[in-house]
């Protein structure tokens, strides 16, 4: 592994006519590492990965991969291979041949082909299928061949665009779970687009959500999850009660607020904020929140409630609960360690939450 | 839902009316009488013996097959760029473009022969087979453009681009991708293509000079009463080609719209 970025886009961006469709977008890709793009759809994402497989030229900035320009260098010229959504496998071919196609166009003997088709389709574990047509696959499968024929090439880098989401959950889990070893044990470095925020939270070493065409954050999961940079990202990755305050004083990395409905609290500052501000929106995720029948003790403020919709996820159990000085009813997870519901519709609650647990979001939008 | 009665019986009528007249041809065909009429005299084979010794029929019938051929692989050839065009990009003036294609299924046979008749003969190009290839291409194009637009439409562009990602350049990935997942509508469009060509009458008419093909051929024997029975048989036997043919192409046209995984 090298310092040079495998991948690095300068300020690039795509318009269609009057229509941007990615603006400005600066990116670093280290080797070896799982990069999602994330995001709602029609922001760019697709646009984005084309640019780098050389399938649409950017209008502006510049696109290197390890360390070349590749401005005018087609997709054929590329060290990289690409998973499509649709899978694009070959109808008139069989499994083999699929996989087969790219080391044929490239003149490899004969009998490495062989040997390199075989040990591809064994590492999707469609070992022996080298035979079987292009149209009696079933979509797990046409997804593995996919895979497998990008593989082979051993690119530098593999695209993947949107490459689970044509499966049913179980096989999408699963599939999750095996790419991300295969990843591993191959080093080689992923790009995946996606806008499914568990997938690209569980596979990603990195991930970058974009908003509009627009690269508005890059980070970890757990970053991501932790410290997101504005209410937008905050809002679409993961679940988040969205609590207006005021900031009232600044110090070394603590923020003293008052936040509607559970007064003063002195929170930790978000570094990524992109604007910070006197009345600022604060985040809490929905399993920071306590429960409890009486006032709980050890929280940096308590609030009470009344509990005004149920919702039971199996894994954990959702409440809504009305507070005073909030409009909106706050969300509180609590995991479902004992198969029992113990709040019902009506119930008078309280609410509990740790300073610490508080996101600063930045200056409120609306 | 119930359809009302009446309906059915229309429909009924409104095919006897279409596809009887036809019926009569191969009928007749197996008349032993020279007369066109009913009752049948009696059951024969004689008007198809005769066929294979008539030499001018023979002749007449290589030039059709020739042209036939000559203008589909034209029209199929030309209609498979244009279809590629039509259903890929989005560029200034491709529905007038299409339209313009198009126009050959409805304006009036009479009208695009003649009119061909002076262009050809303004640029120097007597009446021959060659003048009857290139009017033959000409109407059989919008019948190729169409069926490959069909082609295209179902055609997954990310295979082209999966051609390319994985080392193909333009003219590969078309060789190796597009042109055998096309195929079937390849196919499709010169049996259709070639059909247009062998049954059209009016054009080789006014352009085929002294070398008819076989329509042309036919309505010149149709003069003589003698000679009926002959073209009876004759014209049964084209009916039951160009019926082959066109069964044929459905079949690929169709397979066509389902190659795709
Ligand atoms: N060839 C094109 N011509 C014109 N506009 C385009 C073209 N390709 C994409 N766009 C537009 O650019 C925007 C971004 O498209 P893109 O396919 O990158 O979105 P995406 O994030 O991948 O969305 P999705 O999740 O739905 O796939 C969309 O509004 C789309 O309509
Ligand atoms: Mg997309």
């Amino acid at each position: 592994m090298t310092d040079t970025p495998i991948i690095s886009l300068s300020n690039v961006g795509k318009s269609f006519g009057s229509f941007q469709a990615v603006s400005a977008m600066s990116l670093e890709l280290k080797e070896g590492e799982f990069f999602s793009l994330l995001g709602p759809s029609g922001c760019g994402k697709t646009t984005a990965l084309r640019m780098i497989a050389g399938f649409q030229e950017p209008t502006q900035g510049r696109v290197e991969i390890d360390g070349r320009d590749m401005a005018g260098i087609p997709a054929n010229r590329r060290p990289t291979n690409m998973v499509f959504q649709s899978y694009a496998i070959f109808p008139h071919r069989n499994v083999g041949d699929n996989v087969a196609y790219g080391l044929r166009s490239q003149k490899v003997p004969k009998p490495e082909i062989a040997a390199r088709v075989a040990e591809a389709l064994e590492m999707v574990e469609l070992g022996g299928l080298e035979r079987r047509g292009a149209t009696e696959l079933s979509g797990g499968q046409r997804q593995r061949v996919a895979l497998a024929r990008a593989l082979v090439m051993r690119p530098r880098v593999l695209l993947l665009d949107e490459p689970l989401s044509a499966l049913d959950k179980k096989l999408r889990e699963q599939m999750q779970f095996e790419m991300r070893h295969l990843q591993r044990s191959l080093g080689i470095t992923f790009v995946m687009v996606t806008h499914d925020q568990y997938e690209a939270m569980t596979m990603s070493d990195r991930i970058g959500v974009m908003f509009d065409g627009r690269l508005v954050q890059v980070d970890d999961p757990a970053t991501l999850y932790a410290r997101p940079c504005n209410s937008k990202v905050a809002s679409f990755i993961g679940e988040m009660n969205f609590i207006p305050g005021e900031v009232t004083a600044e110090s070394s990395g603590k923020l003293s607020v008052t936040a509607a409905g559970f007064g003063a609290l002195a929170i930790p500052a978000n570094p990524n904020v992109e604007t910070p501000g006197k009345s600022a929106m604060l985040g809490i995720r929905p399993e920071q929140l306590e429960i409890a029948k009486a006032q709980p003790a050890d929280y940096d403020a308590t609030v009470r409630g009344t509990v005004s919709d149920v919702a039971f996820y199996g894994e954990n159990v959702h409440y809504h609960v009305q507070v005073d000085g909030i409009d909106r009813p706050v969300a509180v997870s609590v995991p479902n360690y004992f198969h029992t519901v113990d709040y019902r519709q009506g119930d008078q609650v309280w609410l509990g939450l740790l300073g610490d647990s508080v996101i600063d979001l930045g200056q409120q939008d609306q | 839902m119930r359809r009302p009665s009446g309906l059915t019986a229309y429909a009924f009528l409104y095919l006897a009316f279409l596809y009887l007249p036809v019926l009569f041809l191969p009928l007749f065909s197996f008349n032993s009488g020279t007369i066109v009429a009913f009752p049948i005299k009696g059951w024969t084979l004689d008007w198809y013996r005769q066929l294979g010794a008539q030499d001018t029929l023979i002749q007449a019938l290589a030039n059709s097959l020739m042209v036939g051929m000559v203008s589909a692989l034209m029209s199929t050839a030309m209609g498979l760029f244009a279809a590629r065009a039509y259903t890929r990009y989005r560029f200034q003036g491709s529905a007038a473009s299409e339209g313009l294609v198009m126009l050959p299924l409805v304006v009036p046979g009479i009208i695009v022969a003649s009119s061909m008749l002076v262009l050809f003969i303004s640029l120097g190009l007597k009446p021959s087979l060659t003048a009857v290839i290139l009017g033959h291409t000409f109407l059989a194009l919008p019948f190729a453009v169409s069926i490959l637009k069909s082609a295209f439409d179902d055609f997954d562009v990310s295979l082209e681009e999966a051609a390319r990602d994985l080392g193909s350049g333009v003219i590969e990935t078309f060789w190796r991708v597009t042109l055998p997942v096309i195929a079937p509508g390849i196919v499709a469009s010169i049996l259709v293509t070639f059909t247009v060509s062998f049954d059209e009458f009016v054009l080789a008419f006014f352009l085929s000079g002294n070398r008819p093909t076989l329509p042309v051929y036919i309505w010149s024997q149709i003069r003589f009463p003698a000679k009926l029975p002959n073209t009876l048989a004759l014209g049964s036997l084209l009916l039951l080609a160009s019926i082959l043919l066109l069964v044929v192409a459905e079949y690929f046209r169709r397979r066509a719209t389902k190659s795709r995984v």
